[in-house]
């Protein structure tokens, strides 16, 4: 059975598509046949996190108005197996997306036997987050450490559950939080909410905490998602949220601050 | 059109116009010269000058903009009693008139009144024809998150999980919430005086009951965060605790 996961969060710049290429890079890994769709529509950046923008061709919004085939328009990645990448059109806006166009490719998606559709979501909720969220029957949605992130979180629950296809038939999108530049530091000097706090707030079952790190940029720069730095905190991060997404029950790293070891105490 | 802030973090939105655009477009041009002051703040919607021609006035749409422009629309009052309906049906909540007017409105429905009927009434009976709600209710069993409204028209809101902050919840009768209350709630708001707010955890941003409502700011009552019942007596709502 196909899933369709979003990734999503109201508030721009939180880190969805970091997110949205470490997840379903992570899926593959597992062996799981995985695509991840661009939706940002205009901006597309999916790709560069991907490291493939330069084998774009054929993007989403081809194949949704018939230029292209799907199977001409996915990019197979080529470091992980079963890793698919859909790219958004540079040149379209928002309102080339349509609610049936979307639907055929994730029914084609579907019927080619993928297990793993992930749809990284715009910011704000207008019309491309709308189509994003639509078909999903999963949502990780990406939320920092701040008021008004967590605020537009919010909002982004309710429209799931009240406005995607899931919700008119009657049924819930399944609910994961995953709290992404996460500094202990300024959790703790009070500039940040802490992580108890966002779920209090929220009241959404934790899938992972990615702290800020240096590395996500690294990894961005290079056309490399994220999960695949395995010495990274944030790699490993993200490899436990999948972890957890699959099923396991794993503890939360990475939530305090580090301790100064004597050593780093005495010459770092 | 014309703002005013009455309470702290409180604006009343006073009609002059039924023209929506033409309000919004004024509305954001004054939020946009201190848009940090306006950012997500409550307004109440003052139709008293507008009263004779609010038919022409699309409530809804004006609801929509409001929350476009980043406010936070509270209720309509200055409005008569027949008006009522159509505005609950638009989304809004009819709210009493302003400290100012409402002595002059009392007066003059009280006049009204005596003068369509030949008995005298007493005073408690022509002030306020108690409204009962239906002994109904209707259960919610998802948060209502922010952004998202609520709204039993007929009998009690019960609601198993929490209201976020940003949220509405508005009920003809009571509304109990088994977790945190952190939005805006409105009870009773055909009328009901009785209708009563009970929550596990005080935290709203606005409560009223039958109109009469209050602002909860930092500080307004030590039950924040408290289990509570909020009631009526008279005009004031009064912030009990509840165990
Ligand atoms: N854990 C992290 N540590 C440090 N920087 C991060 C982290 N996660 C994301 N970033 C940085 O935050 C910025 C925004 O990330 P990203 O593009 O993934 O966000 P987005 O939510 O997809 O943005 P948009 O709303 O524009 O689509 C990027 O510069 C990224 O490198
Ligand atoms: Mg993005």
């Amino acid at each position: 059975m196909s899933k369709v996961i979003v990734v999503t969060s109201g508030k721009g710049g939180v880190g969805k598509t970091t997110s949205s290429a470490a997840i379903a890079t992570g899926l593959a890994e597992k062996g799981n046949k995985t695509a991840v769709i661009d939706f940002d529509v205009g901006l597309r950046n999916l790709d560069l996190i991907m490291g493939v923008e330069r084998r774009v061709v054929y993007d989403f919004v081809n194949v949704i108005n018939g230029e292209a085939t799907l199977k001409q328009a996915l990019i197979k990645d080529k470091r992980v197996d079963n890793l698919f990448i859909l790219p958004a059109s540079q040149t379209r806006d928002k309102d080339a997306l349509s609610q049936e166009g979307v639907e055929s490719v994730i029914e084609e998606l579907k019927a080619d036997g993928f297990d793993y559709i992930v749809c990284d979501s715009p910011a704000g909720i207008e019309k491309g987050a709308f189509m994003a969220l639509y078909f999903a029957d999963e949502a990780i949605v990406v939320t920092n450490p701040e008021v008004s992130s967590v605020r537009d979180s919010d909002r982004i629950l309710g429209i799931l559950q009240s406005r995607s296809k899931a919700a008119e038939r009657g049924d819930t999108v399944k609910e994961h939080l995953l709290v992404t530049r996460y500094s202990p530091e300024r959790v703790e000097g009070g500039d940040m909410l802490s992580v108890d706090d966002i779920v209090e707030i929220l009241s959404i079952p934790l899938l992972g905490v990615i702290p800020e790190s240096g590395s996500v940029l690294q990894a961005s720069n290079s056309g490399q998602p994220v999960i695949l730095d395995k010495a990274s905190t944030a790699g490993m991060a993200y490899s436990d949220a999948i972890d957890r997404f699959l099923g396991e029950d794993i503890p939360h790293r990475f939530m305090d601050i580090e301790k100064k070891g004597f050593f780093k105490k005495l010459f770092g | 059109m014309e703002i005013k802030g009455e309470m702290s973090m409180l604006n009343v939105l006073h009609l002059h116009s039924t023209n929506v655009k033409e309000i919004a477009d004024q509305l954001e041009k004054k939020r946009d010269e201190v848009p940090s002051f306006f950012l997500n703040s409550p307004v109440i919607v003052d139709c008293s000058l507008i009263v004779e021609t609010l038919a022409e006035l699309d409530l809804a749409a004006l609801k929509q903009r409001l929350i476009d422009l980043m406010f936070v629309p509270v209720g309509v009052r200055g409005v008569e009693p027949e008006q009522q309906a159509a505005i609950i049906k638009a989304g809004w909540s009819v709210l009493r008139a302003g400290p100012k007017s409402s002595k002059k409105a009392e007066a003059a429905a009280v006049a009204e009144e005596a003068s369509e009927s030949d008995e005298v009434k007493a005073p408690a009976e022509v002030e306020e024809t108690p409204v009962a709600s239906a002994n109904i209710s209707k259960l919610i069993e998802k948060p209502v998150r922010s952004g998202q409204q609520v709204f039993v028209e007929e009998g009690d809101a019960v609601l198993l999980t929490h209201t976020s902050a940003g949220s509405e919840v508005m009920a003809s009768g009571s509304v109990h919430v088994y977790g945190a209350l952190r939005g805006r709630v409105l009870a009773g708001v055909h009328g009901d005086t009785n209708a009563r707010i009970f929550c596990r955890s005080l935290d709203a941003e606005l409560i009223a009951i039958a109109g009469r409502y209050q602002l909860l700011d930092e500080g307004d009552t030590d039950l924040r965060g408290k289990p509570a019942m909020i009631r009526l007596d008279g005009e004031k709502l009064i912030i009990e605790a509840l165990d």
